[in-house]
């Protein structure tokens, strides 16, 4: 059989583009002269070259698709198991035999005799086959060409390509992108629904806030992902192995649910931890930005991770578009100053002397605890206990679940405006001027003296040390160790009522490099200037090399971690400050609000502040605008409480207020 | 300035400065395990039209640092191509399914990144018809089955949100 170009000529006039189109048409043709033809002049040139080639569509789809070549086939399209094959053949196949058949029969045939020796060909004469045919072609011939040629090339990429390369082109995408993936196809759902990508969308979630839907996995999921995080890497790469052989395009629907469990023995293991590390997680509830679903962690341990993900998205998006509803708990008689919440536990203290314990879910009120004299300015729980500071100079710990009072401490001459615990410390901020540390283990207690009455404080149990809010109009950081202030953030031009750290894990290098050099605050006044000077790219304890920025008691305990690096103050001069503790410099300040500001809050993801303008404000640490206002209250906002998905308040109008993004 | 010679699928050599081919880390381990012999490697799973095109991207970022481990682009998920890539990437859709192949198995991971990032790009934003258009795939679901997976679907669209009741 010959190539020769020239024999090609004749008939190829009134068709050369459509040989283009019908590269891939080994079906038989309906027109049995056409068969006949095509067996004469082929059937040599089959036999000479694979009759693998004319496998038509159908079995070749029968083969498992586990065996679909990967990085080795060369030239997917000339693989007979390749899952990619051109499919608009039915149609155009349909057309171009239409329009076969308005010719003269001598001409059918001719152009007949092209295609079908251009079909048993393999790739190199095919090629060649081509360049004579484009080297005989016009302008006009050769546009046609190239307009079609565009609309002919179209690969679908995630089923042609090999799952990990699929993955890694998912994983490019965003969360609406994903989910428009997913409705695509079959086999397009079952890759684009994979715990695969929806674990990395979720990790790529942790710690950082994400400026399309604004959100953060709680804690629980957070664990769950670093557990899983080799099960999933090991899914990637063998997506698809396990599955029984398919034909494209069909039965796909199982491979969503039933592909490759991981391995069973990494569960067990896993299942094993839970209670220990649910107990543990128990006594770190004062973490300001813990997760309130405990429960949640079981019922949604083997989730699929985008079911996972979209429920942090649903409550992201309800923040940003401000959907929440409202609820609203009466019973106090007078101001509420002080909340506090876990799950669906709510504890509210008022200067009518009461403390109230509310249930979140149904608001009902399920007890008051009577024993103070005066108002309850402050109060704190854990699983086993309820510690609150009064007006009438005291301090009670209470066992809330029986509603007695176990004891009580008159270690302040004035009214206790703050108290904080944790593990075994209790610090408790007053009106005289001081702020006493009290050791539950030894019993011991020390004084940290102020200039002024101090109205919060704040001990971090890792590093050791303590924050205080001043009227004098600065916050203090103190050296538990050596019980003497290291660190003075003095710019508020009224009294400091809140003081606290932003979680260790929240990251703001990025978001605060443009404004490194704005409001450098004055070196402080305690003579420690000097580690002002330090580099503020000392982003953790260096090691040995340089000495600590917070003083040389920190240098000899390996184990002792530096203070937080970020903590934010509010003050009655309406506004909130974000300051770098290492250096002591004020990184940002937040106004907005239009009085004196007396609540504060904050999580990986956001800060809420309430004060006296009855409003109250959220805002981005990463982002110098406050982000939303939310009315309600009808005088000041005392006290505010924050979580992933919902924060509540405590006003001067006696009523608390929960707004609940929740899903 | 060392070159090698590499043999494409089609059996066509290609002379390549050494520091260009070794920007595969296929063909660097290669030339580290086996010596530098003279002799052409071969490459057998890569033509000699996409193998060109390759070695065009390794020549052109031939300077570029070496990229460092995988998880850091955990972090930048950005589909961000910078503008010589993307003029490279201009190409049909064979070529560049068979670019992404030939990255991965020549494994030049930059290469693979942009290429992957090329795709995603053609799906970013689109419905999924104009998906099924844009890559001639067959839609295979019933109606009932696609109504049923747009309804799972639509939480991730934005506009769902402001149909919810506001308090303010």
């Amino acid at each position: 059989m010959s190539y020769n170009p020239k024999n090609l000529a004749a008939p190829a006039r009134a068709g050369s583009a459509e040989q283009v189109e019908s590269n891939r048409s080994p079906r038989p043709a309906s027109n049995e002269d056409l068969a006949e033809l095509a067996k004469q002049n082929v059937t040599p040139f089959l036999e000479k070259y694979n009759p693998r080639q004319f496998t038509p569509l159908h079995s070749a789809a029968g083969t498992p698709s586990g065996s679909r070549p990967r990085n080795a086939s060369f030239c997917y399209r000339h693989q007979p198991d390749s899952a990619c094959r051109r499919q608009a053949d039915e149609v155009s196949m349909g057309q171009l035999q239409k329009e076969l058949e308005t010719l003269p029969q001598s001409d059918q045939q001719g152009i007949a005799h092209v295609w079908s020796l251009f079909s048993a060909a393999p790739a190199k004469q095919r090629t060649l086959m081509l360049q004579g045919i484009l080297a005989q072609c016009c302008f006009p011939q050769l546009s046609f060409i190239s307009a079609s040629v565009r609309e002919l090339i179209r690969i679908d990429f995630l089923t042609a390509l090999p799952p990990e390369l699929s993955f890694k082109i998912l994983q490019y995408l965003d969360t609406a992108s994903l989910c428009r993936a997913a409705q695509v196809s079959h086999r397009w759902r079952a890759l684009a629904d994979d715990d695969v990508v929806w674990h990395r969308m979720c990790e790529q979630h942790i710690r950082r806030k994400c400026n399309k839907c604004g959100w953060g996995l709680p804690l629980l999921d957070r664990k769950r992902l670093r557990e899983s995080k080799r099960e999933i890497e090991l899914r990637a790469t063998t997506w698809g192995n396990n599955q029984p052989s398919t034909r494209p395009g069909e039965a796909v629907t199982s491979e969503s649910c039933s592909v490759v469990e991981p391995p069973a023995s990494g569960k067990r293991k896993i299942s094993a931890d839970e209670p220990s590390s649910s107990l543990s997680k128990r006594h770190c509830l004062t973490a300001a930005h813990r997760s309130e679903e405990d429960d949640e962690y079981f019922k949604t341990r083997y989730r699929p991770w985008k079911d996972v993900y979209r429920d942090r998205f649903v409550v992201g998006m309800k923040w940003k578009h401000r959907r929440c509803a409202v609820k609203v708990f009466r019973g106090h008689t007078d101001s509420v100053m002080c909340l506090q919440f876990e799950d669906n536990v709510l504890m509210t203290g008022s200067y009518d002397s009461t403390v109230k314990i509310w249930d979140l879910d149904t608001g009902e009120e399920l007890r008051t605890l009577r024993g103070h004299r005066a108002g309850v300015r402050c109060l704190q729980f854990d699983d086993t206990k309820l510690i609150t500071g009064s007006l009438d100079h005291s301090i009670r710990v209470w066992n809330w679940r029986t509603g007695e009072c176990i004891s009580r401490y008159n270690g302040h001459t004035e009214a206790v405006i703050a108290l904080h615990f944790d593990a075994t410390l209790l610090a408790s901020a007053s009106v005289d001027t001081t702020v006493k540390i009290w050791n539950f283990k030894d019993k011991s207690t020390f004084i940290l003296p102020h200039p002024s009455c101090v109205n919060a404080v704040k001990i971090d149990t890792q590093s050791r040390t303590v924050l205080t809010a001043c009227d004098d109009g600065a916050a203090r950081l103190w050296d538990l160790d050596t019980k003497t202030c290291i660190r003075v953030f003095p710019n508020h031009i009224g009294a400091v009522q809140q003081v606290i750290a932003l979680p260790r894990e929240i990251e703001l290098e990025n978001h605060l490099a443009e404004c490194e050099n704005d409001h450098i605050s004055t070196s402080s006044r305690d003579g420690d200037a000097v580690v002002n000077t330090l580099s503020p790219l000392l982003e953790s304890k260096s090691l040995s090399v340089q000495p600590s920025p917070f003083g040389s008691s920190f240098d000899q305990d390996p184990d002792r971690q530096d203070p937080p690096r970020y903590i934010i103050t509010s003050s009655i001069d309406a506004t909130i400050r974000l300051w770098e503790t290492n250096t002591g410099r004020c990184l940002r300040t937040f106004f907005g609000h239009l009085e004196g500001i007396w609540a504060l809050s904050a999580d990986t993801l956001r800060i809420a502040s309430g004060g006296s303008d009855r409003m109250v404000k959220i805002w981005d640490p990463r982002i110098p605008t406050c982000q939303d206002t939310y009315e309600g209250h009808t005088a000041a906002v005392n006290c505010i409480g924050l979580s992933d998905s919902r924060f509540i308040t405590g006003g001067d109008d006696y009523q608390v207020r929960m707004y609940d993004f929740r899903a | 300035m060392t070159s090698i010679i590499l043999t494409s699928s089609d059996g066509v050599d290609l002379t390549v400065e050494r520091t260009v081919a070794e920007r595969s880390v296929l063909i660097k381990n290669m030339l580290e395990d086996l010596g530098d012999s003279g002799e052409a490697i071969p490459i057998p799973n890569v033509n000699e039209a996409v193998l060109k095109k390759v070695i065009e991207w390794c020549d052109h970022h031939k300077n570029d640092p070496p990229t460092v481990g995988d998880e850091d682009d955990n972090r930048r998920k950005t589909t961000d191509i910078d503008e010589w890539d993307q003029k490279f990437m201009q190409v049909d859709q064979e070529m560049l399914f068979e670019i992404i192949l030939a990255a991965n198995y020549l494994d030049i991971k930059a290469l693979l990144d942009v290429g992957c990032k090329t795709v995603a790009n053609m799906i970013k934003g689109k419905s999924p018809e104009e998906i099924r258009k844009t890559f001639n795939i067959q839609n295979d679901f019933t109606p009932e089955e696609e109504d049923q997976i747009r309804r799972e679907n639509e939480w991730a669209e934005e506009y769902v949100f402001s149909f919810l009741p506001c308090p303010y």
